[in-house]
C-alpha cells in the first residue's frame, strides 16, 4: 500500500476510519452502547479516479461519504486529503478546505432551496469563497452552466420549473462551480428515470475527463457502479467486506456477500438464466451485529470459525483486499482448533444458558425440576436460529 | 403568444376557464358512477376467453387546475390467464395509472376513466345465449360491484410497504380484515388460521410471532411479505405488483422476485408487474408492455421485446441502461431530451423530440399499431409497410 502511494498522486487516504453513533446514554452523558456506522473502514482514492462505495441500505455508505466531508467528526482513524491530515483540523481552516471537497446529493427535489434562481443557487459559493472577481461571477456561473449541459437562459428561473434529471444538472453545477478535486457523489442517480440515468452518469464521467475530478461514489445499483469507477469497495453493516479494482473484483470476487451482491443484480435478457445465490433473511440491526464476521449470518459458506472471529483484511491479489477466513491461509491451516473452540464455546453457552433458566425457573416456583428447565432452553435456542 | 405557451404560464382568466370546466367535467362522471345500474350495463363479452384481463382503448384522466392530464391515453392490452405481464416505462408514462384503472382506485374526483373498457372474465358470470363469456367493464361497475372484485379477485401489492400497512394496527388484525370481508359467516378463529397460513405461504418464519407484531417491528422484506401474503389472502386471480420491489435492496429484491414467481406457478393466478427496471421484467415476465406518454408503444413477449426491440424508444431504453456484463469505455447510450409535458398532447408521436430516427410522417397522426408478428405489435412509422 505505501508504495503505491508514492508511485499514484493519492488524493484520498483513509485509515481506520471509525464512526460510533450513541444510541444509549447513562445520566451523566456517557456512552452505554454504540451503533457502529463506519467501522474500520480503510482505502486510498488516486486523483482523477473514482471510487465506488457498494452495500444494502444501512452499511453506512452514506456515514462513510459525511465522514470523510466532515459533516461528522470521525471518532478513530485518520482521513489524510492531499497529504495533510484533516481529521482533527479546526473550523476555520476546514472552511478553505470546503472549496475543494464537494458533496451531490440523492435527491434533487429536496436538496436545491425552492425559494432562490438557479443562477443564486450556483453562484453563492463562488461569492463566499472569492472563487473569481465580482464582476465576473455571472459570466463565470453561465459558463458552468454550460459545461453541465443547462441552457445559460435559465440563469433566473427557480428550481420548481426544472426535470429531476436538469435539478441533478443544478446540483452538480453547484458543487463544481467552487472547482473541486474531490467530490462525493451520495447515489447521484438512483432517483432518476433510466434514460436521465445514462445522461447524468454521461454528465459525470466527461466532467472528470474535462476537470480532472476525483470521486467517491456511493451507490447501490451495481451497474452504474461497474460502469463508472475504477476501484470498488464493499461494505456490510459498517465493514468493509471487500476492495479491489473495478475489472478485478467483477471478474474474480471473492467474499461470498460479494458474489451474492452481483448474483442478485436482474440482467436485462430474458433467455439469461443465472444460478442466483439469494440470501437467505434480512440484514441484521447495525445497533445489535452478530459477532465475529457480521455476515455470518446469511453466508453459504458460514464456518465455525466465523461465528466467533472476526475476520481480518488479508490481501488476496494485487489491489485486491477480502475480509474473509476463506482466503486467509493462517485460519484455514488451523480450522480444526477453532473447530473445537467454538464447540467449546457453545458448551459453555448452552450451559448457562440452562442455569438462568434453571434459576429463572427457581424463582416462580420453589418446587421446579431438573427436567423441565432442560426442556425450556430450546424455544430460546430456536428464537436465536430464527435471528 | 406563442412564447407564452412554451413555458405553460397560465393567466388567471385561463385558469379561471379551466378550474370551471373541470368541476362540470368531474360533477358528470361522478353522477354516472352514482346513477344506479341494471347488470346488462356493466356487462359484456371478453374477446378471448383465454384472457383475464382486456384493457381496451382506456382512457383515465386527471382534471387539473393546469388543464387535463391524459394519464393513460387509449391503452390496450391483455393480460392472459397465469401469465405475468410486465409493464415497464419511465415515471409519469402512466403505468401505474393504468393500474389503478383496473381496480377503480384512480383519486376521484380528479381523476376519472373517461373512455374505453375493462373486461374482467369472472367466472362466476357464465356464459350468455351464444356462448360468449359474460366478462364485467369495471370501467362502468358500480362501486358497490367493485367491492366484490376488489382485494378477492384482484389485489394490489403497493411499492411502499412501509405506507401501504397501518401503523396502529397488529399485522394480523389487518390480515384478518380481508377474510372478514370477502367470507361471509366467518369466525375470528378461523379468519386467525388462514391469515396464518398465508404468512407460511410467503415464507415467514415465525408467522405467529408477526401475527401480533406491528408493522414497525418488521423490516423493508418482511413487510413487503406481508403485503403479498394480504394480496394472497383473497385467493386472486390476478396480483397487480405496482413496483413491488423498487424499495428494498437488491439481496431483498432477488428474494421478493422468486417468491412471486413461485407463488404464481403454486397458485396459478396472473401477475401484472409494473417496474422501470428492465432488468426485473426480464426476469420476471412472460409478456411486456413499454409505455411512453401514456400510451403503449410497444408490446410483445419478453423474447420479443428484448431480443428484438423495434421502437426507438424501447431500444433506447436498454441500451442506456448499465450493465454489469458490459464494458465500460464508451459513454453510455442516452435518450436527448426529457418526457413531454402531459398537458395538451399534440396528435402526433410523443417520442419524435427525442428520437433518434424520426422522419416526415412522424409529424402527422400518432401512429397506429402496427403488426409485427402474432404476438408483437409496435407503434412507430417505422415499420410501416404502407410506406
Amino acid at each position: 500500500m505505501d508504495e503505491n502511494v508514492q508511485n499514484k498522486d493519492i488524493i484520498l487516504e483513509v485509515k481506520g476510519l471509525k464512526k460510533y453513533f450513541p444510541i444509549e446514554k447513562n445520566l451523566f452523558g456517557k456512552t452505554l452502547r454504540s451503533l457502529r456506522a463506519v467501522d474500520d473502514v480503510s482505502f486510498a482514492v488516486a486523483r482523477g479516479t473514482t471510487i465506488g462505495v457498494v452495500g444494502e441500505s444501512g452499511c453506512g455508505k452514506t456515514t462513510l461519504g459525511r465522514t470523510i466531508l466532515k459533516l461528522y467528526q470521525a471518532d478513530g482513524g485518520t482521513i489524510v486529503y492531499n497529504g495533510e491530515d484533516i481529521t482533527d483540523i479546526g473550523k476555520k481552516k476546514m472552511r478553505a478546505l470546503r472549496t475543494s471537497i464537494q458533496l451531490i446529493f440523492q435527491d434533487p427535489y429536496s436538496s436545491l432551496p425552492p425559494r432562490m434562481t438557479v443562477g443564486a443557487i450556483i453562484s453563492e459559493a463562488v461569492r463566499v469563497h472569492h472563487i473569481v472577481p465580482k464582476d465576473e461571477i455571472r459570466q463565470y456561473v453561465r459558463d458552468i452552466m454550460h459545461k453541465c449541459g443547462l441552457q445559460p437562459q435559465y440563469y433566473d428561473r427557480y428550481p420548481h420549473e426544472f426535470s429531476g434529471g436538469q435539478r441533478q444538472r443544478i446540483c452538480i453545477a453547484r458543487a463544481l462551480a467552487v472547482k473541486p478535486d474531490l467530490v462525493i457523489c451520495d447515489e447521484p442517480v438512483s432517483a432518476l428515470d433510466v434514460s436521465i440515468q445514462a445522461q447524468i452518469i454521461n454528465l459525470l464521467k466527461e466532467l472528470q475527463n474535462t476537470m480532472g475530478l476525483t470521486y467517491v461514489f456511493i451507490s447501490h445499483d451495481l451497474s452504474v457502479v461497474k460502469y463508472i469507477t475504477d476501484q470498488i469497495l464493499v461494505m456490510y453493516l459498517g465493514n468493509m467486506m471487500e476492495l479491489g479494482e473495478t475489472e478485478e473484483l467483477f471478474a474474480n470476487p471473492l467474499h461470498p456477500y460479494t458474489k451474492a451482491l452481483f448474483s442478485a443484480v436482474p440482467v436485462p435478457d430474458p433467455d439469461l438464466k443465472m444460478d442466483r445465490i439469494i440470501l437467505a433473511g434480512d440484514i441484521p440491526s447495525p445497533a445489535n451485529p452478530p459477532k465475529g464476521c457480521k455476515f455470518h449470518t446469511r453466508c453459504r459458506d458460514c464456518m465455525n470459525v466465523c461465528r466467533f472471529k472476526e475476520p481480518a483484511f488479508v490481501e488476496v491479489g494485487p489491489e485486491h483486499k477480502v475480509a474473509c477466513h476463506l482466503y486467509d491461509q493462517e485460519v484455514m491451516q488451523h480450522l480444526e482448533e477453532y473447530d473445537r473452540e467454538w464447540a467449546r464455546m457453545e458448551e459453555e453457552r448452552l450451559r448457562q444458558e440452562a442455569e438462568k433458566e434453571a434459576k429463572r425457573k427457581g424463582k416462580r416456583s420453589k418446587t421446579a425440576q431438573d427436567a423441565p428447565a432442560a426442556e425450556a432452553v430450546e424455544p430460546d435456542e430456536a428464537l436465536d436460529d430464527e435471528r | 403568444m406563442k412564447k407564452k405557451k412554451e413555458t405553460n404560464y397560465i393567466s388567471i382568466r385561463e385558469s379561471r376557464k379551466i378550474i370551471r370546466e373541470n368541476v362540470r367535467q368531474m360533477r358528470y362522471y361522478e353522477k354516472l358512477k352514482r346513477k344506479p345500474k341494471s347488470p346488462a350495463e356493466y356487462t359484456t363479452v371478453m374477446h378471448d376467453e383465454n384472457n383475464l384481463i382486456e384493457l381496451d382503448n382506456l382512457q383515465t384522466c386527471f382534471f387539473t387546475d393546469n388543464g387535463t392530464v391524459m394519464s393513460v391515453n387509449g391503452v390496450s392490452f391483455d393480460i392472459p390467464k397465469n401469465k405475468i405481464v410486465g409493464v415497464v416505462g419511465e415515471s409519469g408514462c402512466g403505468k401505474s395509472v393504468t393500474s389503478l384503472s383496473i381496480m377503480q382506485l384512480v383519486q376521484a374526483p380528479q381523476g376519472q376513466v373517461v373512455g374505453g373498457e375493462i373486461r374482467y372474465n369472472a367466472e362466476e358470470l357464465g356464459r350468455d345465449a351464444e356462448g360468449n363469456k359474460i366478462a364485467y367493464d369495471i370501467a362502468r361497475t358500480p362501486t358497490k360491484e367493485m367491492y366484490k372484485i376488489r382485494g378477492k379477485d384482484i389485489t394490489m401489492i403497493f411499492q411502499e410497504p412501509m405506507t401501504s400497512l397501518n401503523p396502529v394496527f397488529t399485522i394480523g388484525n389487518q390480515l384478518d380484515e380481508v377474510s372478514f370481508v370477502h367470507t361471509p359467516n366467518i369466525d375470528k378463529a378461523a379468519a386467525k388460521a388462514h391469515s396464518i397460513d398465508m404468512l407460511k405461504k410467503v415464507g415467514i418464519a415465525m408467522p405467529e410471532h408477526v401475527y401480533e407484531s406491528y408493522p414497525h417491528e418488521l423490516s423493508g422484506g418482511m413487510r413487503q411479505r406481508v403485503m403479498i401474503s394480504m394480496a394472497l389472502a383473497g385467493n386472486p386471480r390476478l396480483i397487480i405488483a405496482d413496483e413491488p420491489t423498487t424499495a428494498l435492496d437488491v439481496t431483498i429484491q432477488a428474494q421478493i422476485l422468486e417468491l412471486l414467481k413461485e407463488l404464481q406457478k403454486r397458485e396459478g393466478c396472473s401477475i401484472m408487474l409494473i417496474t422501470h427496471d428492465l432488468g426485473v421484467i426480464a426476469e420476471m415476465a412472460d409478456e411486456v408492455v413499454v409505455m411512453y406518454a401514456g400510451k403503449v408503444i410497444e408490446k410483445g413477449t419478453a423474447r420479443e421485446i428484448f431480443h428484438n426491440p423495434m421502437h426507438p424508444y424501447t431500444i433506447g431504453l436498454q441500451k442506456s441502461k448499465p450493465l454489469i456484463t458490459s464494458a465500460s469505455d464508451e459513454p453510455l447510450y442516452s435518450i436527448p431530451g426529457q418526457v413531454p409535458n402531459p398537458i395538451n398532447l399534440p396528435n402526433c408521436c410523443y417520442f419524435k423530440n427525442r428520437c433518434n430516427r424520426a422522419c416526415e410522417r412522424c409529424n402527422g397522426q400518432y401512429p397506429p399499431e402496427i403488426k409485427v408478428s402474432d404476438t408483437h405489435y409496435v407503434s412507430c412509422y417505422l415499420y410501416d409497410s404502407e410506406d
